[in-house]
């Protein structure tokens, strides 16, 4: 490549820049070089052209087999980008379909323990009464009754003026805190029995925000947010006064979140998912006389 | 003729032996492509131009492709492995881009 080397001494210049010989002489030199040698010498003896030619196609033959290798690899890396994608949405609905299953056995061994307790309890109805309440204001009982409904959810995605269709800019979202107030303000207006969308609070619940989504009690809950709320007849209108709906108004008009209320008379809230001590024991052995707890 | 019976040769050969690239190597691969097709144009430009040799041809293919990889490890091991590559394409892409003008001069008088 070098033709510097290749020039008698006395004729040596200054090379010219590096770029405008690669662009004005793409060429390989050495191809020159050896036609002006065939020139000199002569055409080359007949058992070195038949070597040449065997070069020449093992040569080629290496080139025909690099490409082909290059192709495949290429071809053979997409598939791979798009299934580990479509391996991992599989595994989450795996994982998700597992919980759900779980869930449910929850529930029916759940179901199980309260035959039992009843059994246990024997004739004692007083006693079974007194067990039933205190999981229903625990949240380990399913309730029923009339009470709230307020919807929350995220602010519509905006409009992309050049193209008219939603765009993907981060869109103003409901955040734990909002549902924590939210929550906090119907505890506070005497609600009973609070559920997320379908999931049952209990004093134990937690509320957060991971990534986009918001979790309760470690499970996903997504927009719109519905929480129903089971209380005294005028419980939506001492939400709607409290300082949380105050504030989610605030929100409404700041940040296009959209926050309602509704009377709903007949709400059936859930059981809470199991709710063991992990820390706590109980001071006194269950017994007969319904003393202090 | 016998040019072209060997590209199909390989490419047959590529195709029925199904030949799995080590991981090591991977990163080479396009460059090592780039490599041999500049060898190629070059080579297609000299017959041409009337001046091939077959020596000439097999020493610049092999060169270019053991050079390539050889500045892109290089690269890789100094940590600029990418920016490397990006030089060895832009300069062979310049030098297969020069030939392919020269060949469309021959072919076409334009």
């Amino acid at each position: 490549m070098t033709n510097a080397s290749q020039r008698p001494a006395d004729e040596r210049r200054f090379a010219p820049d590096f770029l405008l010989e690669l662009f004005s002489n793409p060429l390989d030199p050495g191809y020159a070089d050896a036609a002006a040698r065939r020139a000199a010498y002569g055409p080359k003896p007949p058992w070195r052209k038949r070597g040449a030619l065997v070069l020449r196609a093992i040569a080629l033959a290496a080139v025909g087999f690099l490409l082909v290798v290059a192709w495949r690899e290429a071809a053979a890396a997409e598939p791979d980008r798009t299934s580990a994608h479509a391996g991992l949405v599989d595994e989450v609905k795996t994982a998700q379909k597992r919980t759900d299953e779980l869930q449910v056995q929850s529930d029916r061994l759940r179901q199980e323990v309260r035959v039992q307790q009843q059994a246990a309890l024997g004739g004692s109805a007083a006693e079974l009464a007194r067990v039933r309440e205190q999981e229903a204001a625990s949240g380990l009982a399913p309730v029923t009754g009339s009470g709230v409904v307020v919807r929350l959810a995220d602010a519509p995605a905006p409009i992309d003026p050049t193209t008219g269709k939603p765009s993907s800019a981060e869109v103003s979202r409901v955040l734990d805190v909002d549902l924590q107030a939210v929550v906090n303000g119907l505890w506070a207006a005497d609600a009973e029995a609070i559920s997320i969308n379908g999931q049952r609070l209990t004093a134990t619940s937690t509320i957060r925000t991971a990534g986009n989504a918001v979790l309760v009690d470690f499970r996903p809950v997504t927009s719109p947010y519905e929480v129903s709320a089971i209380g005294p007849d005028d419980l939506e209108a001492r939400f709607k006064g409290s300082v949380a709906a105050a504030s989610m108004r605030g929100l409404v008009d700041h940040y296009g979140l959209s926050f309602s209320t509704r009377y709903e008379s007949d709400l059936n809230l859930p059981a809470a998912p199991g709710t063991a001590l992990r820390y706590a024991r109980p001071t006194a052995s269950p017994s007969p006389s319904g003393g202090v707890r | 003729m016998i040019a072209f019976l060997a590209l199909i040769a390989g490419v047959l050969a590529g195709l029925l032996l199904e030949p799995t690239v080590p991981v090591g190597l991977q990163p080479y691969l396009p460059i090592a492509v780039v490599a041999a097709l500049d060898a190629v144009f070059g080579g297609i430009r000299a017959k041409l131009d009337g001046v091939f040799d077959d020596k000439q041809f097999v020493i610049s293919f092999v060169s270019n492709v053991i050079v390539a990889a050889f500045i892109v490890y290089l690269g890789d091991q100094l940590g600029v492995g990418g920016q490397l590559s990006t030089g060895v394409v832009v300069v062979l892409g310049v030098r297969i881009f020069g030939n392919v003008a020269a060949i469309r001069r021959h072919l076409f008088r334009a």
